[in-house]
C-alpha cells in the first residue's frame, strides 16, 4: 500500500512539475513567472508550517524565524564568493536545521499556547540580532548589493527561465519530501501525538523526540523557502524575519485549510493573487484583507480546500444513504 | 556594559528618584494595557491580539474629542468609554464566535482587526503624524522630588493608574461581581447553571478589558505620536509583560510591568544596548522555568 | 474496496480541481490587464513603487502627491511628441520583498517604462536590484543611505538617487555645527538617535565632520532608543543625568515628535543646544504642539528656502493636492518628475532605459529647489548635488524654520571625495 502510495504522489509530482513548467508557454509572461517563484516561496513556508500546526498540533508563531535564516545564511555564503549554489544551499539548510534543533529542545517540551508565545520570543529574538548585527546583515538595510548567481553544472540562474525552472524543481522535491514524510509512520505518529497526545505516550512513543523530529523537518523546508526567496529578490532582509511574515504563513494555512496536504499551497496562492490584486487596485488594502478573512473565518469557518473537501465529503454520504434509502 | 554608570546612578539619590520615576511612568501605562490583555485571557480564555489596535483607537478617540471640546476630562472619558463599548460590540459580534475554536482562528479574527483598524484610522485622520497636545492644567514645571524632577502631567498619569489598577483589583477580590468573575474563569458552565448570564458577563468582561487599553491609549495621547500602526510596539511589550506576570494575573500584570519599566529605566544606564534583548530574555526564562508565569494558574 | 477506490479517485479530482483552479488563477492574474508594448504605446507610463501604510505611510502619500502633480502640470503642458505620462502607484507595505516583486510587475505586467522609486531604506536596495536586473530608467526618491550609489560595487547603470545623501548632510551640518560650538565653547556633546542602520550612521558622520571642523568637541556619551520607540522617558532622564552642552539626534518623524514634547516635559532644552537631523520637515514642525524656539535642524523643506519664485509656487500647488506642506520626500519626487521629462523630451520620446539614463547622467537643472544655480545629476556616481544642504533654526511661527545657512557645494564636495577615498569608493 505504502509503495503504491509513493509511486502514486511521484506521479502526482511528475504531473505538478509538467504543469508548472508547461505554465510559461501557455501563458508567455515573465510576470507569470515572478508570480510562481514567489508563490512556491510563501508556499513552502507554509506547508511546512503546517506540519506542525496541521498534523502535529503545534501552533507555532515563530516559524518565519527559519524562513530568514535560509536566506541569510545562504545569501551571506553567496556574497562571500566562495561557494557555489548547491553547495551554499546545503549549508543554509544544515545551519537552519541546527537552529531549530537548539531552539526546538527548548520549545517542544512546552504546552499549547505557551510552546506559541516561546516560539514567538525566540522569533523576535532572532529579528533583533538581525537588526542589531549591522556588520554582519546590514541590519535594517538587508544584504546589500545582490546576490551573485554563479552558474553551476552548466545551469545560469542569472536567466530568468533557467532560475524558474530551478524553484520548480526544487519545489516539488520539498514536496515530496514533506509528503512522504506525512504519509510515513512517523507521520502517522504525529497525527496521534496532535489528536491524543497521553495515549501516543502510553503506547510507548516518545513525544518530545518526535516533536522535537517534525520541528526541525519543518525548519528545515522554511528555509528552502528562504532560499528561493533570496534567489529570486537578490537579498535577504530583516522582515523575512518579523512576526507578519509568520502571521502570513498562519494565514494561508487557515485560508488553504489544514486538513489536506495541498490545503496550505493552496492557500499561498490565495492569498498571493488576492494581493496581487488589492494591491493593484487599492491602497487600502488591509481594510479588504481583513474583511476577506472574517468572511474565512465566521463565515466558511474553514479554509477553501477543506471547505470543498467537506462538501464532496458531505454530499458522498448523503448520496450513499440516498442509495440505502432507495 | 557601563555597570560603573549604574552604580553611580544607584548612589545618587537624585538618579536614583529620577530613574525610578521613569520605571514607574513606562510601567503603569504598560500595566493598564497587560492587565485588560491579562483580564480577557483569565476570564474568556482567548487572547485579545487586536488589544494594541485598541490603545490605538483609544488615543484617536480622546485626540477627536480634546479637538471638538478642548476639555481634557472628556477625552480622557470618550477614549476609555469609546473603547469599552467599542470591545463589548467586538466580542458580541466577532469573538464570541470563535470560543471554543482553534487558537489560530482567535488570532486571525485579532489579526483582520489590526488590519481593519489600521486603514480606518489611515482613511480618517490621515497618514500624517498627531499629537492632542498637553492640556494647559499641566503646563508646569517639572516636580522637584529629592534632587531629581518629575514632569506634573506623569504624576498624574501614574495616580490614575494606580488608581485604576486599585479598583480592579479590589473590583475582582473584594465584591460579588468580582467572585462572580473569579468563578466563570474557573468554570463558566456552573456559573450558567447557576443562573448567571455568561454571555452578558463574558461581553462586560472583555469590555473592561478594552475599557483599560483605551483608557492607556488617552492617556499616552499627549506625549506620543499618534500614528496607524501605533499599537504594535504596546501590544508586543504588554503581550511580554502578560506572559512574565502570568496570564489572567492582574497583580502578575502589575509586578511584571514594573519589572520592564525598572530594566528599561535602570537598563538605559547599565546596559544600554542590551535593554530589548533582556525583555526577550525575561519572557523566554519565565517560560522554561514556570510556563503560567509568575502569578498565573496553570492552565490544564 | 470498491468504495476506497472511488475515495482515491475522489480525492484526485480534487487536486486535479484544485490545480485547474490555480492554473486559472495563475493565468487570470497574468492576463486580466493587457500589457502594452513598450514604445507604441501613446501613454508613458511611470511605475512607483512606495510605501502607503503602516507608520511611515506619510513617506508614500507625499511622495505621491508631488509626482501627481508633476504629471498633471506635464500633460496639462501638452507632454512630448504627442504622448502623455500616466503614474501607475502600488504599496509595497514597506516589505522589501514586496517592493521587489511590485517593481517587476509594474515593468513586466503594466508595461511601466520608468520607475520612480519610493522607498526607503532595505526597500530602496530591493527595487536597485531588480533595476540591474531589468535595465529600466529607475530614480530613487527617498533613500539617503550613502552606499546606494557611492558604492560603486552596487553600481547600477540606470538607476539614479534623486534625493539627499546622508554624507553631504553630515558634511553641512558638522560645519554648521562647528560655528556654533566655537562661539558658545559647547565642547561636551551626547547623541540621541534611533538604533538601526541609518540612525547609526548618520550619528557617526555627523559626529566625524563636527570634529573635523571644531576637534575641541568631545562625546560623553550615546544614547540608542529603538526605532518607532513610543516613549522616550529613559532617554531622556539619561541625558539629564549626564548633563550634555550639546546633542545631536537623528531621530526622524513622529519618533522626533514624541521626542520633542516628552523632553518638553523635562524642560530639557533651556540648558541643551540641540542639533537635529529631522526636525525641519513641515509635518514634523506642524505635528509639535509645543515647539521651543531655537533648536537647530538640517533643511528637510520649506517653501522660502531657496527663496524662488518657482519654490514657493511648487508649494501653493502641492498644498492644493494633498492640503498640507510639502516634506522632504515631496520636494525630491519633484526634482525626480523634472529629471524624468527633461530626459523624455531630450530623446523625443523614446523610453528606453539606456537612452534615458544618458541623458540623465551628467544633466545639469534649472530647479527651484537649487541653493547655488543648478542641481546636478553627477555622472559618476548617480546622486544630485546642488540641492539644499542647509540648516537653520527653528521659530514658534510657521514655516516655524529660519535663517538658513548653507555652505558651499564646493566645500561639501571636497570632503565628500576625501570621504570617498578612504572609503575605497574611488
Amino acid at each position: 500500500m505504502t509503495g503504491r502510495g509513493f509511486l502514486r504522489d511521484l506521479a502526482i509530482a511528475v504531473a505538478l512539475l509538467v504543469v508548472l513548467l508547461v505554465l510559461p508557454t501557455v501563458v508567455p509572461h515573465p510576470a507569470m513567472r515572478d508570480f510562481v517563484i514567489y508563490v512556491i516561496a510563501y508556499g513552502l513556508l507554509a506547508m511546512s508550517l503546517n506540519l506542525l500546526v496541521g498534523f502535529t498540533g503545534l501552533v507555532s508563531f515563530g516559524h518565519a524565524a527559519y524562513f530568514a535564516s535560509g536566506a541569510y545564511i545562504f545569501g551571506l555564503l553567496m556574497q562571500s564568493g566562495k561557494f557555489g549554489i548547491p553547495l551554499a544551499m546545503l549549508i543554509a539548510i544544515g545551519g537552519t536545521a541546527l537552529l531549530a534543533l537548539v531552539i526546538g529542545a527548548i520549545c517542544v517540551r512546552l504546552k499549547e499556547i505557551y510552546f506559541a508565545f516561546l516560539t514567538l520570543a525566540f522569533q523576535m529574538f532572532i529579528h533583533s540580532i538581525i537588526l542589531t548585527w549591522v556588520s554582519l546583515t546590514g541590519g535594517d538595510q538587508g544584504l546589500m548589493g545582490g546576490i551573485p548567481r554563479p552558474p553551476f553544472l552548466g545551469i545560469d540562474l542569472n536567466n530568468g527561465m533557467s532560475l524558474y525552472v530551478f524553484c520548480s524543481v526544487v519545489f516539488v522535491v520539498c514536496m515530496v519530501i514533506m509528503r512522504q514524510v506525512v504519509q510515513s509512520p512517523f507521520g502517522y505518529t504525529l497525527r496521534m501525538i496532535r489528536d491524543n497526545p497521553h495515549r501516543a505516550n502510553f503506547l510507548g512513543v516518545n513525544v518530545v523526540r518526535m516533536k522535537l523530529a517534525i520541528f526541525v523537518i519543518a525548519g528545515t523546508m522554511a528555509s528552502v523557502g528562504g532560499i528561493v526567496m533570496a534567489l529570486f529578490v537578490s537579498g535577504a532582509y530583516p522582515e523575512f524575519g518579523f512576526w507578519t511574515t509568520s502571521g502570513e504563513a498562519i494565514f494561508m494555512i487557515m485560508l488553504g485549510g489544514t486538513q489536506l496536504f495541498i490545503g496550505p499551497f493552496i492557500g499561498a496562492i490565495l492569498l498571493q493573487t488576492l494581493n496581487h490584486y488589492v494591491t493593484i487596485y487599492t491602497e487600502h488594502h488591509g481594510l479588504v484583507l481583513g474583511i476577506v478573512i472574517l468572511v474565512f473565518v465566521l463565515g466558511l469557518r474553514r479554509g477553501l480546500a477543506d471547505f470543498v473537501y467537506l462538501w464532496f465529503q458531505d454530499r458522498k454520504t448523503k448520496q450513499i444513504e440516498k442509495e440505502a434509502g432507495r | 556594559m557601563e555597570l560603573q554608570a549604574l552604580a553611580g546612578c544607584l548612589s545618587s539619590v537624585s538618579c536614583t528618584v529620577m530613574q525610578v520615576s521613569t520605571g514607574l511612568i513606562i510601567g503603569m501605562l504598560l500595566f493598564l494595557v497587560a492587565s485588560g490583555l491579562s483580564l480577557i485571557f483569565g476570564v474568556l480564555g482567548v487572547i485579545n491580539f487586536a488589544h494594541g489596535s485598541f490603545y490605538m483607537i483609544g488615543a484617536y478617540f480622546a485626540f477627536s474629542a480634546y479637538q471638538l471640546t478642548d476639555s481634557f476630562t472628556l477625552a480622557i472619558l470618550s477614549g476609555a468609554l469609546g473603547v469599552g463599548i467599542f470591545g463589548m460590540v467586538f466580542e458580541r459580534l466577532f469573538m464570541s464566535k470563535v470560543y471554543g475554536r482553534d487558537v489560530l482562528m482567535q488570532l486571525l479574527v485579532c489579526y483582520a482587526f489590526i488590519l481593519i483598524l489600521d486603514d480606518m484610522v489611515k482613511i480618517l485622520y490621515g497618514a500624517e503624524y498627531k499629537l492632542m497636545g498637553m492640556p494647559q492644567a499641566f503646563a508646569l514645571p517639572p516636580i522637584q522630588v529629592g534632587g531629581g524632577f518629575i514632569p506634573s502631567y506623569y504624576v498624574f498619569m501614574i495616580g490614575i493608574s494606580a488608581v485604576i489598577g486599585l479598583v480592579l483589583w479590589l473590583g475582582i477580590a473584594k465584591t460579588r461581581f468580582g467572585k462572580v468573575v473569579r468563578a466563570a474563569a474557573i468554570n463558566p458552565t456552573m456559573v450558567g447553571a447557576l443562573g448567571i448570564n455568561t454571555t452578558l458577563l463574558y461581553a462586560f468582561v472583555f469590555g473592561i478589558g478594552s475599557l483599560l487599553a483605551g483608557t492607556a491609549g488617552a492617556l499616552a495621547a499627549p506625549i506620543r505620536t499618534l500614528t496607524p500602526g501605533m499599537g504594535l510596539s504596546i501590544l508586543i511589550e504588554s503581550f511580554i509583560v502578560t506572559v512574565i506576570g502570568g496570564m489572567g494575573s492582574i497583580v502578575g500584570a502589575f509586578i511584571a510591568a514594573l519589572l520592564i519599566g525598572l530594566t528599561r529605566a535602570f537598563g538605559s544606564m547599565g546596559f544600554p544596548l542590551f535593554v530589548d534583548g533582556m525583555m526577550f530574555a525575561m519572557m523566554a526564562l519565565v517560560l522554561i522555568v514556570k510556563p503560567s508565569g509568575l502569578l498565573g494558574r496553570p492552565v490544564h | 474496496m470498491a468504495s476506497k477506490n472511488s475515495g482515491v479517485t475522489r480525492r484526485k479530482i480534487l487536486k486535479g480541481a484544485a490545480s485547474a483552479a490555480a492554473v486559472g488563477a495563475f493565468a487570470t492574474t497574468i492576463t486580466g490587464f493587457p500589457h502594452i508594448a513598450g514604445a507604441q504605446a501613446k501613454v508613458i507610463r511611470i511605475g512607483m513603487p512606495t510605501i502607503l501604510s503602516g507608520r511611515v505611510a506619510i513617506l508614500g502619500t507625499s511622495s505621491r502627491a508631488a509626482v501627481q502633480l508633476a504629471v498633471q502640470e506635464f500633460n496639462a503642458a501638452g507632454g512630448v511628441n504627442g504622448r502623455t505620462v500616466e503614474l501607475i502607484d502600488r504599496d509595497s507595505k514597506g516589505r522589501p520583498d514586496e517592493a521587489a516583486k511590485v517593481t517587476r510587475d509594474l515593468i513586466n505586467n503594466d508595461g511601466c517604462e520608468i520607475i520612480i522609486d519610493g522607498e526607503a531604506s532595505s526597500g530602496s536596495f530591493a527595487v536597485h536590484e531588480v533595476i540591474r536586473d531589468l535595465s529600466v530608467l529607475c530614480l530613487h526618491t527617498c533613500s539617503e543611505s550613502s552606499t546606494l550609489t557611492a558604492d560603486p560595487k552596487l553600481h547600477v547603470k540606470t538607476a539614479f538617487r534623486s534625493a539627499r545623501q546622508g554624507i553631504h548632510d553630515a558634511v553641512a551640518g558638522g560645519k554648521y555645527a562647528s560655528a556654533i560650538s566655537k562661539a558658545k565653547g559647547l565642547k561636551k556633546w551626547m547623541t540621541c538617535s534611533p538604533d538601526y542602520a541609518y540612525g547609526r550612521d548618520n550619528t557617526a558622520e555627523f559626529i566625524e565632520y563636527a570634529k573635523v571642523f571644531d576637534p575641541n568637541i568631545e562625546v560623553v556619551d550615546q544614547v540608542w532608543p529603538k526605532l518607532f520607540q513610543p516613549d522616550y522617558t529613559e532617554n531622556i532622564t539619561k541625558i539629564l543625568q549626564v548633563r550634555p552642552q550639546a546633542m545631536y539626534s537623528a531621530l526622524w518623524g513622529g519618533d522626533l515628535v514624541a521626542f520633542i514634547e516628552q523632553s518638553n516635559l523635562y524642560s530639557l532644552f533651556n540648558n541643551i543646544t540641540f542639533f537635529s537631523g529631522g526636525l525641519g520637515d513641515p509635518p514634523v514642525l506642524t505635528a509639535i504642539k509645543n515647539l521651543p524656539a531655537g533648536l537647530n535642524t538640517v533643511y528637510r523643506y520649506n517653501r522660502f528656502f531657496p527663496n524662488k519664485p518657482g519654490n514657493q509656487a511648487f508649494a501653493e500647488g502641492y498644498n492644493k493636492i494633498a492640503n498640507q506642506e510639502p516634506t522632504n520626500w515631496s520636494w525630491q519626487n519633484r526634482l525626480a518628475c523634472h529629471f524624468i521629462f527633461e530626459a523624455l523630451k531630450r530623446t523625443n520620446g523614446k523610453t528606453d532605459g539606456a537612452a534615458l539614463a544618458a541623458e540623465v547622467k551628467g544633466m545639469e537643472l534649472d530647479s527651484p529647489f537649487a541653493v547655488e544655480s543648478k542641481i546636478t545629476m553627477r555622472a559618476d556616481d548617480h546622486t544630485i548635488i546642488g540641492y539644499p544642504a542647509a540648516w537653520g533654526v527653528t521659530t514658534s511661527k510657521f514655516p516655524y524654520v529660519q535663517d538658513f545657512t548653507a555652505p558651499a557645494w564646493s566645500e561639501i564636495l571636497q570632503l565628500e571625495s576625501e570621504w570617498k577615498k578612504r572609503k575605497g569608493y574611488a
